[in-house]
């Protein structure tokens, strides 16, 4: 599965890959973690507030190829995609394991990804680069196998995204 | 030496460990301090009383890699209303991962933040095992580093500190394997529910 998932809608030009999924997280309702655990101690992979986010977790591990869309701040995601990562960890064990020399939590089932992380908006360099990093950290945590980071404004948001669908079609 | 105050962003603020890591500081701070959780419908607040402190301490967990989205939207109020006079922020953060430097780039986001909005940023603390280290006979390394803090923070000699578990990784794997477990038992759900690769079935 392919799946992009945004904090904002897109005109995306899908053209005839029914394997794409968009979510436009704007348009949910997704409250915050509140760290209770219960996804790890309580109900095992899933999550105890039943709002949005339980639809959406299950496609983020379910996906092979995956696009982020998401307006940067202080050198990280903005509050709407973060408020969903954060409500992703039903996908993760409490255990931990060794990742590349250091300890991470053990994944589910989860499929690992090749990931496009778009941030737009006003970005100076060392945003970029904090960015980055964060990005290397993530990949780590959420399985990607190998990812790429993009920049764009958001002017140029839609035409972006589309040249990275054009890339899957391929 | 000014007054500090002591701001929790942890997502489960009024129960976390970021609150006894707070609780501790106090303890360990020559001056007077003052603790908030930070609330979904306190930051205006917040940025109100700011005004009152020369220092800031956020304490706070790892999430996702970098800052919690519950001080993230904070943060983004507090540069739409800031205080007239800005505050040394300093930071106090925890991850339950062995290693403390996993704490590094929710670190440089409040570096970025202050660099960004005109504040001086402060001293830091980063800790690694923190979600179990203040059960374990460790805790006495984590209020030792918590006094540094204070110390680094009230004499104005700015330090970047860390402090975890002193375990080789194995060790420290099986260790939280069983405060895991322990933590499920508790709640009625087997080592192997919990394994469960299965989610939202």
């Amino acid at each position: 599965m392919k799946l992009i998932l945004s904090d904002k809608p897109l005109k995306i030009d899908r053209k005839n890959d029914d394997t794409i999924t968009f979510i436009d997280l704007s348009a949910l309702n997704i409250s915050n973690c509140i760290g209770c655990f219960g996804c790890w101690t309580k109900t095992p992979g899933k999550c105890v507030i039943r709002d949005d986010a339980t639809m959406v977790y299950p496609k983020i591990a379910a996906s092979d190829h995956l696009l982020y869309v998401s307006r940067i701040k202080y050198g990280g995601y903005d509050t709407v995609m973060k408020t969903m990562l954060e409500r992703a960890i039903p996908v993760q064990q409490a255990f931990i394991r060794m990742v590349n020399g250091e300890t991470h939590h053990v994944q589910r089932a989860v499929v690992p990804k090749k990931a496009v992380i778009l941030a737009y908006g006003e970005i100076s360099e060392e945003e970029q680069e904090l960015f980055r990093r964060l990005i290397t950290r993530n990949a780590h945590n959420m399985n990607f196998e190998s990812y790429h980071v993009r920049f764009c404004t958001e002017d140029a948001v839609d035409e972006t995204v589309n040249s990275e669908v054009e890339k899957w079609e391929k | 030496m000014g007054k500090m105050m002591i701001l929790n962003g942890s997502p489960r603020a009024p129960r976390s460990n970021s609150k006894q890591y707070a609780q501790i500081f106090s303890e360990k701070y020559e001056s007077e301090t003052e603790y908030y959780n930070i609330s979904k419908n306190n930051h205006l607040e917040l940025c109100e009383k700011m005004a009152g402190f020369s220092h800031v301490l956020l304490v706070f967990p790892l999430y996702a890699d970098a800052i919690p989205v519950t001080l993230l939207h904070f943060l983004k109020t507090l540069e739409q209303h800031p205080p007239i006079t800005k505050p040394v922020i300093s930071v106090l953060i925890n991850c339950g991962f062995l290693e403390y430097q996993q704490n590094e780039i929710a670190v440089e986001m409040i570096r970025l933040f202050c660099r960004q909005n005109g504040y001086r940023f402060g001293s830091v603390l980063k800790i690694g095992s923190g979600e179990a280290i203040l059960g374990t006979p460790f805790r006495f390394l984590v209020v030792k580093k918590i006094k540094k803090l204070a110390v680094s923070i009230a004499t104005g000699k700015y330090k970047t500190l860390h402090v975890t578990m002193p375990l080789p990784r194995r060790m420290f794997i099986a260790a939280s394997t069983r405060y895991w477990t322990e933590y499920g038992r508790k709640n009625g759900i087997t080592k192997e529910q919990m394994e469960t690769m299965q989610i939202e079935q």
